[in-house]
């Protein structure tokens, strides 16, 4: 068991290396570090100017080891990653760390709501769906689902702010404010809109996963020797189906920190998320490249655990 | 004239297509699992199929173009460019900019309109017949959704067949290959594979193939690695029966649910994406996504240009609760575990 | 029976067990529901929540007290990326900087076209030319004028943290735009001061020489370089440059921020370490606002500044400190004259919201809670109808105001490509020239403006010297035919290329690839078909694009270009040879070069209005119209929304922000703020119906189960 372990651990050491390369690979082949100072200064900064902020922010130096040894931009990417230096962002020099801290906050109030109320009402309704299969209920609890699967996130998104807020008005469409008072009003769209897109997808895969469970061996079993229907679903299906359900949720970690991108785009929540997008969209290499390392490694982190945990549980799967 | 016109290629693919169907058609038949799950299919979900059936119509009448037949005082057509037969039914129905469905002059400004009463759900601000642009939109869904599919799942299917069943280094691999493009921010990829390409839409199948991959790849691992532990699968090992056979005869049939369901399954989930990347810019030509993102500011106009965003909104909810309607139709009938046992 | 449903066809044996499973059962998932009658409270608590919610529930984003003060509500989509008077030079930062400093000259608020006036200065500077072509200009500083309290000051007397401001302030700022490691983006431009350029060189080179040096507070250094010859102290108020190269446009400099007095205290407090912010996020200037909170994610508040001269010497009477006393018959009209000689700032408060969605920013603008709508030169989605506002808005008392802005949108030719360009001779200038007579500007401000815009006859927009409205371009006067016979001249009749025997096939390259950009582009490439030739659309990101400009590997394109300041040679320099983009990397993107263009230019350029400048100007323009490098299409019109309790609004243009002119009435807007917002509340009740509608079949057969 130590070793496997060990060798997740070090798959995940590797994975994150694999990641900072590949997104280096990825925006240097798509941007120059004068595109970056461009974008920064302006379209009306002269080339002097240009030259000043690169030798700056330390990009006057070739890309790659092979062409200089001492001074390249993917050992300083490395380094600077490793050592957690995050630096200043590329498109108005203000501190990262400030940043996300800033951000992390918004993103959290988002998510987390989300997550928890996701899983409060998605999973007793895929319980009680699950429960009355094949009847009424099962029916229009599926054909409820697949109806709010089908429609895009942009379209319920307009739709919401559109009818919710300009036609009955209910709760500002957009804007975010920290204080507590304020902070329901501004949530409550996002966080429908999140829980109304998402309710349908979750419910189908639990009620798929209890379903499954539910026919097992060891569960009819139970059924014979006369458990009643209802104990069965909440001692055996239910702990039994907490395996994929908390891999779900755990994978799904990591992710709150960076936000909710869609939702917080276009309700204006100034969290990680939108950061991480106004960074891809500006040329902020050393912004995006903080946000996707800190998320690959709560990833990797979360993934590791999951698997380490899958293999203690599940006697399955065999852990050589 | 080239024989490389992508409009000839076009036709070419989609002949190859319609063979194919044929062909998998026959195969359904001669076996009587799926031909018994494939009857069961069709009772359960008759209009969906139906509908999902239109769609392909649809998208097919939009595949097949040729060059030349193009009346004299045709608005806006290049003599020479290749048409399809959709294009050749709305070929002459330009007006100038916006006008309301069924309505007789424009919405700005109230100039008479070249085809009054003519257009069902009005003109986008191009003039364009937004009818036209409703149904040109099917084949490009049809193709986001069905070419990515054929290229991530196979793709998929490759290196979690070989990860579940080898294990080992090839594993580690794999889970290295994984986690990695898993923790990558999709959008990055997408933005970055896009614009290296070039926009057009096979350049966007190849990106949402890339960035999707990853998911049916975990589950065919982990399938395969249950899979595996299978009494006649031990047994087969152990009598010595080559890998390739093993594989072949014993892990993919019992894989094939499962490529159904998530077939029909990524199928919804990759048009739906295709909605956002055309908010980023990155979208596909004539997708009802990019209709759906320009129609946006319409919504702000006063008074409201609706007919846009409900057309294509309306399009893309359709094809996607049917397919997901019949995709979960599917599973019901092929996953064993849910099925109903007679 | 249920157990036969629910166990997949597995029949009880023991139907006498069904009492004892039941109870079992209240121990499972459905414990919580223990009857009917809990059924009903369950729902009946769940509405009671909802209505609750409700009844709490309200859209409007600001806290209550912000009610009934003067404040001013606006929204800005990004955060600017400095604030430092001497780097920033976009729109987004001068809504700010425009404000919150001051400069020695300003434009008056309500003349047309813009006339500078003495803001800091007493009077407009005097000009003395001196030998050897140099120039003098002799600005005098008001006395008395204080910065706005900071920390980085020390505790004067009157337990304040201000200072007196004095020419040495300037002179200071002014050596910041020398300053290398500052990088200002104009430094070019105020290259023609006397020394300016050397006084760069020196200090860069005792940087080197002395790693010491350069650890010493910046305005240490400028003192130990020596400062800028050409800018000299005579006296503690007065300051004097001098120019070493004929530029009569430097005067305009002095109404930009980028000559503003800043204090050196600032320089050296802000570094941005110990906790403090950097200089660029926090201004320290002489400005009718201060910038009170500034939170770059989200919000931002300007509030009026105390030690504003015109708050604090309001019987100066100065000129940029008092509401205008002359204005047009338009000024009379709108009420704007009421507010004659009045002090300014005349609100107290700005506050700016991030919106970074253009939809939420306009509903919540139709809602009330944004005061205008949209900034002045970004993009924002057009509400009116025809020439005016739609009977609706007026109806809430909305307001529209109207102003030319001095910018030019054009599509241009890459004149080095071997297709369009001038290689091509005759011919090429022929296609040009049809393809200038096949898009229709009107047509496609009415398409994608709703009429907004002035179609552009050529680089010079009203306002600016040198524009003549009865100008009448022959290649911007649409005429198909007349186009069709130009292809046939130049070769290509129909547009089929002879050689292919196919059709001309061109290439527009874009970087706005959003659906409503293409759109645009779509409308030029629909027109250009007409005459059959087939233009094809290479849309990338915004760095590709721009690369491709610099390989010179791009054959047609858009741009737009938005004036500094009301010159014409801020326009006509873009089609100068010297600033072509592939060979010098300046804004030329045409690489447009005539040589005797550029002998008018360069002639055009220093002289002072007059009928010999005219005449320069009307030659290079019909220069301009034969070669076609540009098909003008438009000068922005924009259009300013604002709300009925708004007034005084007239936008500028060049980027200058005019909140110390505006005024709003507090009540008039709480009043109708809350009479839109009022929450519709019956969908709720419908909605609750619908979800017992639902739910009660449900439960009807978890009943049926029961029996």
């Amino acid at each position: 068991m130590g070793a496997y372990v060990l060798r997740r651990l070090g798959y995940g050491v590797g994975v994150v290396l694999g990641v900072l390369f590949l997104l280096f690979l990825l925006f240097f082949t798509i941007t120059a570090p004068e595109d970056i100072a461009r974008k920064a200064l302006g379209d009306k900064a002269p080339p002097e100017a240009i030259q000043t902020w690169l030798e700056n922010h330390e990009y006057d130096r070739p890309l790659w080891p092979w062409q200089d040894w001492d001074e390249n931009l993917l050992f300083d990417h490395y380094r600077k990653m490793l050592t957690f230096d995050f630096g200043v962002s590329d498109a108005d020099d203000s501190p990262i760390i400030d940043r996300i801290k800033a951000g992390m906050g918004p993103s959290l109030s988002l998510t987390v709501p989300l997550l928890v109320l996701g899983l409060l009402i998605s999973i007793p309704l895929s319980l009680l769906v699950a429960f009355f299969r094949e009847t009424y209920i099962d029916r229009m609890g599926v054909f409820l689902c697949v109806l709010a699967m089908s429609v895009s996130t942009l379209l319920y998104i307009i739709g919401a702010q559109f009818l919710i807020g300009k036609v009955l008005r209910w709760y500002p469409i957009s804007g975010f404010d920290a204080s507590l008072a304020m902070l329901p009003r501004f949530l409550a769209l996002p966080v429908l809109v999140g829980l109304i897109s998402g309710v349908g997808g979750d419910v189908r895969f639990y009620r798929t996963v209890f379903l499954e469970e539910s026919n097992r061996d060891f569960v009819r079993t139970a059924r014979a020797k006369g458990a009643g229907e209802a104990r069965i679903m909440v001692f055996h299906v239910l702990r039994n189906a907490m395996i994929p359900i908390l891999t779900r949720v755990v994978l799904a970690i990591p992710f709150l920190f960076m936000g909710a991108l869609l939702l917080e785009a276009f309700f204006g929540i100034p969290g990680l998320g939108s950061m991480t997008v106004d960074a891809i969209q500006s040329n902020d290499f050393s912004t995006m490249r903080t946000m996707v390392y800190i998320g690959s490694l709560l990833f990797v982190f979360g993934q590791v655990a999951t698997d380490i945990s899958y293999g203690l549980v599940d006697p399955r799967v065999s852990v050589e | 004239m080239s024989w490389l016109e992508p409009h000839i290629l076009s036709n070419l693919v989609t002949l190859g297509l319609l063979v194919g169907l044929v062909f998998a058609a026959r195969v359904v038949r001669a076996q009587r699992l799926w031909r018994e799950a494939a009857v069961e299919l069709w009772h359960r979900r008759r209009f969906a199929i139906l509908v999902v059936g239109v769609y392909l119509l649809i998208g097919l009448a939009d595949s097949i173009s040729w060059t030349g037949g193009v009346p004299e005082d045709a608005v806006g057509v290049l003599p020479n460019a290749p048409l399809s037969i959709l294009d050749r039914a709305f070929l002459d129905s330009r007006e100038a900019s916006y006008s309301a469905p069924f309505a007789d002059v424009e919405f700005y400004g109230g100039d008479a309109l070249r085809h009054p009463g003519g257009h069902p759900l009005g003109t986008d601000i191009l003039g364009r017949d937004v009818f036209y642009l409703s149904l040109k939109g099917a084949r490009v869904a049809l193709l986001i959704g069905g070419l990515t599919s054929l290229i991530a799942i196979p793709l998929a299917l490759l290196f979690g067949v070989c990860a579940g069943y080898f294990g080992g280094r090839f594993d580690d691999f794999v889970f290295f290959l994984i986690s990695t493009m898993a923790s990558m921010p999709s959008l990055l990829l997408l933005i970055a594979l896009i614009m290296v390409m070039g926009r057009s839409t096979f350049s966007v199948c190849i990106a949402l193939a890339v960035t999707g991959w990853v998911g049916f790849c975990r589950l065919t691992r982990a399938e395969t690695l249950k899979l595996r532990e299978l009494d006649y699968i031990q047994a087969a090992r152990a009598l010595g029966v080559s890998e390739a056979k093993i594989i072949f005869r014993h892990i993919l049939p019992n894989l094939a649910h499962l490529i159904v369901i998530t077939f029909v399954l990524m199928f919804s989930g990759l048009v739906l994406s295709e909605a956002v990347l055309s908010w980023l810019g990155i979208g596909v030509d004539g997708s009802w996504g990019q209709m759906i993102d320009g129609a946006r500011d319409e919504l702000s106009r006063q008074p409201v240009v609706w007919w846009n965003i409900a057309a294509a909104g309306s399009a893309l909810f359709g094809l996607i609760l049917a397919v997901n309607s019949v995709g979960d139709a599917v599973r019901d009938v092929l996953d064993p575990r849910t099925a109903r046992e007679s | 029976m249920k157990y036969e449903q629910m166990s997949g066809g597995h029949r009880a044996v023991n139907a006498g067990c069904a009492k004892t499973t039941l109870r079992r059962a209240q121990g499972g998932v459905l414990s919580a529901i223990r009857g009917p009658s809990d059924v009903a409270s369950r729902l009946l608590g769940l509405g009671l929540a909802i209505v609750f919610s409700l009844s709490a529930c309200s859209n409007d984003p600001y806290p209550p007290e912000d009610g009934e003060a003067k404040v001013l509500y606006s929204s800005f989509d990004a955060a600017p990326r400095t604030l430092d008077p001497a780097t920033a030079y976009t729109t987004k930062a001068h809504s700010v900087t425009g404000v919150v400093y001051d400069t020695l000259l300003k434009y008056h608020f309500l003349k047309r076209p813009l006339e500078l006036i003495p803001g800091l200065a007493v009077d407009l500077p005097l000009v003395t030319p001196l030998e050897g072509g140099r120039t003098r200009y002799r600005f005098t500083l008001r006395e008395d004028l204080l910065f706005a309290d900071d920390d980085c000051f020390e505790l004067s007397g009157e337990g304040r943290r201000t200072r007196e401001i004095v020419s040495a302030d300037i002179a200071f700022q002014l050596m910041r735009l020398a300053d290398p490691l500052i990088g200002s983006p104009v430094a070019e431009t105020f290259a023609n001061i006397d020394g300016f350029v050397e006084f760069a060189a020196t200090l860069e080179a005792h940087r080197e020489e002395d790693p010491a040096f350069a650890d010493q507070a910046a305005h240490e250094q400028y003192a130990a370089a020596g400062g800028v010859r050409g800018i000299e102290m005579p006296s503690r108020y007065v300051l004097d440059i001098t120019l070493h190269r004929a530029y009569p446009q430097i005067k305009y400099w002095f109404a930009m921020e980028f000559t503003t007095p800043v204090p050196w205290e600032a320089i050296a407090y802000y570094t941005g370490q110990d906790g403090r912010p950097r200089f660029d996020d926090h201004p320290v200037g002489a400005g009718p606002f201060v910038l009170s909170e500034y939170d770059k994610q989200s919000r931002y508040v300007l509030s009026k500044n105390p030690n504003w001269y015109g708050v604090r010497h309001p019987e100066w009477k100065a000129p940029a400190a008092i509401f205008p006393t002359e204005g047009d018959e338009e000024d009379r009209r709108s009420g704007r004259m009421a507010y004659a000689g009045r002090s300014l700032p005349l609100i107290d408060r700005v506050v700016v919201v991030r919106e970074k969605e253009s939809i939420p920013r306009f509903n919540k603008f139709l809602q009330g809670y944004y005061d205008a709508s949209g900034v002045i030169k970004e993009s924002f989605d057009s509400v009116i109808q025809g020439d005016g506002l739609s009977v609706e808005m007026e109806g809430l008392g909305m307001r529209l105001g109207k102003a030319v802005s001095p910018d030019v949108y054009y599509i241009g030719f890459n004149m080095n490509d071997e297709v369009v360009g001038r290689f091509g001779g005759e011919s090429s200038r022929k296609i040009r020239q049809a393809m200038s007579l096949a898009v229709d500007s009107e047509e496609f401000l009415r398409i994608f403006q709703n009429g907004r815009g002035v179609p552009a006859q050529s680089p010079l927009p009203p306002g600016i010297y040198g524009y003549e409205s009865g100008y009448e371009n022959t290649f911007r006067q649409p005429n198909i035919e007349r186009a069709k016979e130009l292809m046939t001249e130049a070769g290509y009749q129909n547009g089929i290329d002879p050689t292919t025997g196919e059709a001309l096939t061109l290439t527009f390259d874009t970087s706005s690839t959003s659906t409503a950009g293409l759109n645009q582009v779509r409308f030029y490439t629909n027109a250009w078909r007409q005459l059959g030739i087939d233009v094809q659309i290479d849309g990338t990101t915004y760095n590709q694009f721009q690369e491709k400009l610099r390989q010179g590997d791009y054959q047609i394109f858009q741009f737009g270009w938005v004036a500094d300041y009301p010159d014409p040679e801020n326009f006509l320099f873009l089609l100068w040879s010297k600033m072509g983009k592939s060979d010098f990397g300046g804004p030329n993107a045409t690489n447009f070069s005539d040589a005797r263009f550029d002998e008018l230019f360069v002639s055009m350029k220093a002289r002072d209005n007059g009928p010999q400048r005219i005449a320069e100007i009307e030659e290079m323009l019909s220069i301009l119209e034969r070669e076609r490098p540009w098909i003008e299409l438009f000068h922005r019109e924009d259009y300013s929304l604002y709300q009925g309790w708004v007034k005084n609004v007239k936008p500028m243009g060049l980027s200058i922000p005019t909140y110390q002119y505006r005024d709003i009435d507090p009540t008039s807007r709480s009043e109708k703020r809350k009479a839109w917002n009022e929450p519709v509340q019956w969908p709720a009740y419908v909605l609750l119906l619908a979800g017992v509608m639902v739910i009660v079949p449900g439960v009807l057969t978890y009943f049926k189960e029961r029996q």
